[in-house]
């Protein structure tokens, strides 16, 4: 005789009832149940139909019914360990039920694992990259506490002024908001001996730039005040790690030791720990003097650490102040200065050291959100799917005692196993990413070597799968309650829960369109930005040119003719390379670190009182030649001649920005102006000739006003050499380095790069993005394309008897695969509606990432649209072609 | 053919009707109504049940367990005074009932 008790106790278990009346309850349909069981027997049924009998008499109502009838009680004793383990037992039993079940249709649970692993591994790795570039913090002592502030001055068009001396002695004495205060300037220096000469990316810091940072040597100590030279080259210096390891093969003995610093003997006093670069690669770093009384280099950062509690906001209104305080006092310097005008910024070091890329991170952060949402409503869809054709399977359960919430839990815990699967293939995805991501240059993206999966990521990897797991499971869940059970026993799903499953499949259909829209209009509009960009007018030809940069140490070469000499050397023999077009020189190239300006004033345009800004302009020293190496092209006046030299008067070329803002509508050529406060007899410098206008630190600037000056009459000791070459550029850096150390074998050249790669560098953190991007929005459309594919496949298998007879009666399979496309057209277009509203709510966000291109541009709209469209068709094509095959013997036998 | 609504809209007559005389337990009333209706009716323990809990709440019939040797104990109901008042009611509501659906659908008794 079958144990009914235990079966009917489960099944009761949902409805929480107090024990007595639960086991009376139970006794008196046990008695039922053995009455029918041996009634079956006594009419001849087998053991195994006669306890189906029995169970039958139980079927899905007695829950819900007795629920009306019964009211729940919980015994609070019960609330403790024991519900706990109920819990825990069931959770396992749905466990194991899960992957049982999912272990026996190994196609649909590698499909779902596979889409799932895509969205949750694309998640992991844009997690990864937000944490480490945004969250973690920088390699500092407590680094929330660092601040950088600059001065701006946009009506003279500056947007950051950096400080000189005199001011930074100001602030680090009165500025009361800061703990400690330092300046610094990058300067690379060439370093000689133990090898090729090599150029070296380093510092000039103030005393307190190690304790402001909070960070000290590994080896040996930081420099002291003392050290600290004016007008001469430093004494000592502290090494970085990279470089102690490479140059100096790490060895311990190297403080104390003397080395060979552009041309200068400077004793290495310390040895920086690893991962140490700052300011911006640097590998050493020598003394700085912050001088009082020096204001005529207004050329170093500035770096606080600011009192506890202290923001930012505090810092720029102190230093404001104290910055007022000082300039009215020192009208000589600062003319016209009056309470208010200081204007300063500042923020804190790591939202400067990541600047601008928060908001490109954020975007992706949202994008790889929604084709996850994209690949969950796919899986939601395949797991509807799979509900209906298990409906037979979910009845029996329910009939056996399982109440509908427990099936669902079923459900919920079968989508959360297949969403945990997963996330351990998508977190593997995220790990190559993230390796490949490392191998980025950090030029292209900040902090982009930092980039690690972490144990944040990973927790939130598992809290983005349990959530996927939910998301995909509740549809079917859901479902799953309100299932019809004499319906699904009878004849498995059919009628209305078949229709109401396939409204929720095409509600996901229409949303995985609208999500894969709004995606692929953000990454039309940023292409089509960075298509604008790549062919914007830039001033000069990036192909087939050289550039590489040199420096004559100084004191070596101590006077400018033999500085021109030696460079006008290099410029003969690099002219005469076979292969070689052009060769000039300039003191700074487009796209390259630093942009040295000056205050401009016209010849009879000055200003009338120093309240009047002046403007700023930048300002270059280039050889005759350096506008054919650039390709940059001549608009009116003459190029330089090798006539103008330093005993000729002064001559400049300008650009066009330059002569609209100063001469607007007059001739400039043969006008004069002055730059830098020069007030001496020869000061008045003549306009030559006018040039295109370039873009010099990035493409999407506005222009800067431009003076070339020529390099015989104003020499600069570190220059760029422009090589406009026949072939490949790279293909000349031998034969350029090999002249350069006939010259000079202890000058090193360094950042040798083509002017494309600088262009392409340039672009990059934008290519970057974009490419991301865009992978994302086509990951998202390939993923709807193939769930409006799965729902127009299940649409058709449902309806395959209809269309059978639709053909045999003699219609055309043209207008029966019109009837399936026409579907797809209606969901496609709703999706499509849906996706454009909300493009045109959200593109807006992305501005900031747009060049020349707006947000509501209607061409990337509607090409986004027809591709998406076109993919829809496509995909809807194949089912829609089966419709036209259906055969209706097959389809009527099959019923 | 009968539909699951006239079922539920008679099943609480029925069961009166049976422990009128004598008190039942649940598994003999399944019988007697499959019997007594040459299996036109049926009910099963998933209904049956929770409709006598209702009807036992109501006070309109009342449970006694009753224990027989090497027997399972067996819940018997019997009516209550309050119960022969509604089946009385119930009786002449459905009397009314059918004499109408007679005469407008030309159904006869059997």
């Amino acid at each position: 005789m079958p144990e009914w008790t235990r079966e009917i106790t489960r099944a009761l278990t949902p409805l929480g009832l107090r024990p007595e009346r639960e086991r009376e309850i139970a006794d008196e349909l046990a008695a039922h149940l053995e009455d029918r069981y041996c009634d079956a027997r006594g009419r001849g049924a087998s053991d195994a139909e006669a306890r189906n009998e029995a169970l039958a008499e139980l079927s899905g109502v007695l829950v819900p019914e007795l629920r009306r009838v019964e009211s729940p009680w919980r015994e609070p004793a019960q609330l403790g360990a024991a519900a706990r383990a109920s819990v825990l037992d069931t959770l396992r039993q749905d466990v194991r039920y899960a992957l049982r079940s999912l272990r026996l249709s190994p196609g649909f649970t590698a499909v779902s694992v596979a889409t799932l692993a895509i969205g949750i591994g694309a998640c992991t790795l844009m997690l990864s990259a937000a944490n480490s570039v945004l969250r973690r913090p920088l390699p500092f002592r407590e680094p929330d506490r660092l601040v950088v502030f600059w001065g701006t001055a946009p009506e003279k068009g500056l947007t950051e002024v950096d400080y000189p001396t005199g001011l930074a002695a100001v602030v680090r004495d009165r500025a009361h908001t800061l703990e400690s205060f330092a300046v610094f300037t990058a300067t690379g220096v060439n370093l000689t001996g133990n090898g090729d000469a090599e150029r070296v990316e380093g510092a000039a810091v103030s005393t307190d730039f190690f304790r402001a940072l909070g960070v000290s040597p590994m080896l040996g100590r930081v420099p002291v005040a003392s050290e600290a030279a004016l007008d001469e080259p430093a004494r000592v210096a502290v090494v970085g790690h990279a470089l102690w390891m490479r140059r100096f093969g790490g060895d311990s003995s190297l403080v104390g030791k003397t080395i060979d610093l552009n041309g200068s003997p400077t004793t290495v006093v310390g040895v920086m720990p690893p991962g140490f670069v700052y300011p911006r690669r640097s590998e050493m770093w020598s003394p700085l003097a912050i001088d009082p009384s020096r204001f005529n280099c207004w050329c170093f950062s500035a770096i606080g650490r600011m009192r506890p509690g202290v923001t930012p906001e505090d810092v720029r209104r102190d230093v404001a102040n104290v910055t007022d305080d000082f300039a009215i006092l020192r009208q000589d310097v600062f003319p016209g200065a009056k309470r208010g005008k200081t204007r300063v910024i500042a923020m804190s070091l790591s939202e400067r050291v990541v600047g601008g890329v928060e908001k490109q991170l954020l975007t992706l952060l949202v994008a790889v959100g929604c084709v996850l949402l994209v690949a969950c409503a796919n899986i939601a869809n395949l797991l509807l799917a799979r509900a209906a054709t298990r409906a037979r399977e979910l009845a029996v359960r329910c009939c056996l005692g399982a109440s509908p919430r427990r099936v669902a839990t079923q459900l919920l815990t079968e989508s959360t196993m297949i969403a945990l699967a997963g996330a351990v293939l998508g977190a593997t995805f995220a790990a190559w990413g993230v390796h490949a991501l490392q191998s980025l240059p950090t030029t292209l993206f900040p902090r982009i070597d930092e980039v690690r999966i972490d144990f944040d990521v990973l927790l939130a990897t598992v809290a983005v799968a349990l959530v996927t797991g939910v998301l995909c499971g509740l549809a079917p869940a859901w479902r799953a309650m309100r299932v019809d059970l004499v319906d699904a026993i009878k004849g498995g799903a059919k009628g209305s829960s078949t229709r109401a499953n396939r409204r929720t499949s095409n509600g996901f259909v229409v949303a995985q369109f609208a999500l894969s829209l709004m995606l692929l209009a953000s990454a039309g509009l940023l292409l089509r930005s960075y298509h604008r960009l790549s062919n914007v007018e830039m001033g000069y030809r990036a192909d087939h040119a050289l550039i590489a940069r040199m420096q004559l140490p100084y004191p070596r070469y101590d006077s400018a003719r033999v500085v021109r000499a030696t460079y006008q050397q290099v410029l003969d023999q690099a002219q005469a390379i076979p292969g070689v077009k052009a060769v000039g020189l300039a003191s700074r190239v487009p796209l390259s670190q630093g942009n040295p300006q000056d205050n401009v004033i016209a010849e009879g345009k000055e200003p009338a009182n120093p309240n009047v800004p002046v403007r700023v302009a930048n300002v270059r020293y280039v050889t005759p030649g350096y506008f054919a190496a650039m390709g940059t092209p001549l608009n009116r006046g003459r190029l330089f001649r090798a006539s103008d030299d330093d005993h000729s008067p002064r001559v400049a070329i300008v650009d066009e920005l330059f002569a609209k803002h100063f001469w607007p509508g007059e001739e400039p050529i043969g006008k004069r102006f002055t730059h830098g406060g020069d007030t001496s007899a020869g000061r008045w410098v003549t306009v030559i000739g006018v040039v295109a206008n370039v873009k010099h630190e990035r493409l999407d600037e506005a222009g800067d006003l431009q003076v070339y000056e020529h390099f015989a009459q104003r020499t600069t000791w570190n220059n760029y050499i422009v090589v406009r070459t026949a072939g490949q550029p790279e293909s000349f850096v031998p034969e350029l380095r090999a002249l350069v150390r006939r010259v000079d074998s202890a000058v090193p050249l360094y950042e040798v790069h083509s002017m494309s790669d600088a262009v392409d560098l340039s672009l990059g953190t934008r290519r970057l993005t974009n490419i991301l991007l865009v992978s994302f929005a086509v990951t998202a459309m390939l993923l709807a394309a193939i769930g409006i594919y799965g729902v127009m496949s299940l649409g058709v298998s449902s309806r395959v008897r209809e269309f059978g007879i639709r053909l045999a009666l003699g219609a055309n399979p043209d207008g029966v695969r019109g009837l399936v496309l026409r579907q797809a057209a209606v969901l496609t277009t709703i999706g499509i509606v849906a996706g454009l509203a909300g493009a045109m709510a959200t593109t807006r966000y992305i501005r900031a990432l747009l060049f020349r291109v707006e947000p509501l541009d209607w061409i990337t709209f509607t090409a986004v649209s027809a591709l998406l469209a076109v993919a829809a068709l496509t995909a809807s094509y194949l089912p829609a072609r089966r419709a036209t095959r259906a055969d209706p013997m097959l389809a009527l036998r099959a019923e | 053919m009968i539909d699951r609504e006239m079922k539920k809209g008679s099943a609480e007559l029925l069961i009166l009707a049976l422990v009128e005389t004598q008190a039942r337990h649940g598994y003999e009333l399944c019988k007697l109504i499959e019997a007594r209706s040459a299996g036109v009716l049926t009910f099963h323990a998933a209904s049956l049940y929770p409709l006598l809990y209702r009807l036992e709440k109501r006070g309109v019939i009342e449970g006694r367990w009753v224990e027989k040797a090497g027997q399972r104990r067996r819940r018997y109901y019997r009516i209550t005074a309050e119960g022969k008042r509604v089946l009385a009611a119930q009786r002449h509501t459905w009397k009314e009932f059918m004499t109408a659906i007679a005469r407008i659908a030309g159904v006869q008794h059997a």
